[in-house]
């Protein structure tokens, strides 16, 4: 990898092509949630904004940018504005090694998956401060909870998408997505189908979702770490956790969903597909499953998740050193 | 130890579970009504309780109510004000505080003539907490099909009569008319 001039120049683009990516897809994902928890209560969700309500989520946008930003006594100040800071930048480094076509990578990295992994762990580091800066009981518990969680969840993660490295021999995400097939089950999915699992329940705690939401769950919490967060501190917060969702699931599709390749004509729009099917199906876990108590979240990580990620390593291990 | 494998994988089915049951519920028509476009079937809404108000006995604007103050120690939450008139037994004053009624019929069961009921007002709004300090006589007359000038008993009784007399005198107009037309109409036959 070197780094001319002409590289730089199209890191710049992509990165802002990745902003531009990330805020809308917080608008289309705010709409689509609502619009689906409205589906599932069999109401008709956002509705008055707009035709059906589809510039509701711009609307808020917009009533975010304008609010007031309101700081309360005792704060940490220095620690209170980056934390919103440290949530959103990393990222963006996140989504450099991501393949979305071919030929469409921002950053080819031979070791991608380590990349994402490592600043992955950032965005717990700015929850801790949030919730630390903002001189908050809730806050503090809701950032005491972010921890455990999210140190919990990486293991099986890490797991799981070692079982796939294992499989293919490296890191680079174009050649995990090359080394699949363009079938369904040609894909990482057939072959290593309890670590797609595995690492499916797990990017729902890493990324705070419900049943996972602990950290910032709004009937023990009121908000969790953000609880003190207003305007844009608590919009930078919003887009990092929907940018945080989006990357999990572009992870998800190339390590199991084969990426960009389909059963016909390869190219980004396949990676698009399959990570929104992902998020979809996050949001529709949202709307069916209660929060679980804190206590049953670390032990299905630690008991079940775990256990299963390492016996999955480890068979996987014996088989590749069988059949090589 | 398999027990609790078992247990475990019967509870990831009855996670599946849900989840079609929402998927169910995301393709099945809404429930809801969408209420400035589209409002319920007033069928639907006659068990609704809404604000008490006052049974017509007739068109003009009258009500059932004879004052006995039963619906008044009736009530829990002193939510009614029921005065006499000057004279009949036909209320003067009929108050209804519905910031303090609990909606519990207590009043309605009380009543001996049956002269109060729930309305099925469900598309209610109150600026203010006196708009809900309800006058539930100015309701009932506003109600009222035909207008009553007098607006006592004594004069809808005489406008009754008045009405009854001219009916009659219509009708003994017209047999006049039909028998004086009568042979008339017998000469005229045969022609």
């Amino acid at each position: 990898m070197e780094l001319s001039l002409l590289s730089f120049v199209q890191i710049i683009i992509a990165c802002l092509l990745i902003i531009g990516l990330m805020v809308g897809n917080a608008v289309i994902m705010v709409y689509i949630e609502r619009k689906a928890a409205g589906f599932i209560q069999r109401r008709p969700g956002p509705y008055e904004v707009g035709p059906r309500g589809t510039i509701q989520a711009i609307c808020d946008a917009m009533k975010l940018l304008g609010k007031q930003l309101f700081i309360p006594g005792n704060v940490d100040w220095a620690l209170y504005f980056l934390a919103p800071v440290l949530a959103f930048l990393p990222v963006l480094v996140l989504f450099l090694p991501i393949p979305f076509g071919k030929y469409l990578t921002t950053l080819q990295v031979d070791d991608g998956i380590l990349l994402i992994l490592a600043f992955a762990g950032l965005g717990v580091i700015s929850n801790i401060l949030a919730g630390w800066a903002s001189n908050n009981k809730y806050g503090l518990l809701g950032a005491a909870r972010a921890v455990a969680q999210s140190v919990a969840y990486e293991i099986p993660m890490i797991m799981a998408l070692l079982a796939v490295v294992f499989l293919t021999g490296s890191l680079n995400l174009t050649a995990i997505v090359e080394r699949q097939g363009t079938w369904p089950w040609e894909w990482n999915i057939a072959y290593q189908p309890l670590a797609c699992f595995i690492y499916f329940v797990s990017l729902v705690g890493e990324t705070n979702r419900a049943p996972f939401d602990l950290p910032e769950a709004e009937s023990e919490l009121t908000a969790g770490f953000h609880t003190e967060y207003s305007g844009m501190g608590f919009a930078l917060f919003f887009l990092s956790e929907y940018a945080n969702m989006l990357l999990v699931s572009f992870v998800c599709a190339t390590f199991f969903l084969g990426g960009y390749r389909g059963p016909i004509l390869d190219g980004f729009w396949w990676t698009f597909i399959k990570a929104y099917a992902v998020m979809c199906v996050i949001v529709w876990l949202r709307w069916t499953f209660p929060r679980v108590r804190f206590d049953q979240l670390l032990n299905i990580n630690w008991k079940w998740l775990l256990p299963l990620s390492i016996l999955n390593l480890w068979v996987t291990a014996i088989i590749i050193k069988f059949i090589d | 130890m398999f027990k609790a494998i078992i247990d475990n994988l019967k509870g990831l089915y009855s996670l599946l579970v849900g989840l079609f049951i929402t998927g169910d519920f995301f393709l099945s028509p809404q429930k809801t009504t969408h209420y400035p476009r589209k409002v319920d079937d007033p069928e639907t809404l006659k068990s609704y309780r809404g604000p008490l108000e006052l049974v017509p006995a007739d068109n003009y604007g009258n009500g059932k109510c004879i004052s006995c103050q039963m619906c008044v120690r009736a009530c829990p939450g002193h939510c009614l004000t029921v005065t006499k008139g000057d004279k009949g037994k036909e209320p003067k004053v009929y108050l209804y505080d519905f910031t303090l009624c609990c909606l519990c019929a207590a009043c309605v069961e009380s009543c001996p003539t049956g002269a109060i009921r729930f309305s099925h007002k469900v598309y209610m709004v109150a600026p203010t907490r006196e708009a809900l300090h309800l006058d539930l006589i100015a309701d009932l007359k506003s109600r009222a099909t035909k207008i009553d000038p007098m607006g006592t008993k004594a004069a809808r009784l005489k406008v009754a009569k008045a009405e009854a007399e001219a009916a009659k005198a219509k009708a003994d107009a017209e047999d006049a008319a039909k028998a004086k037309a009568g042979p008339a109409g017998s000469a005229g036959a045969p022609a």
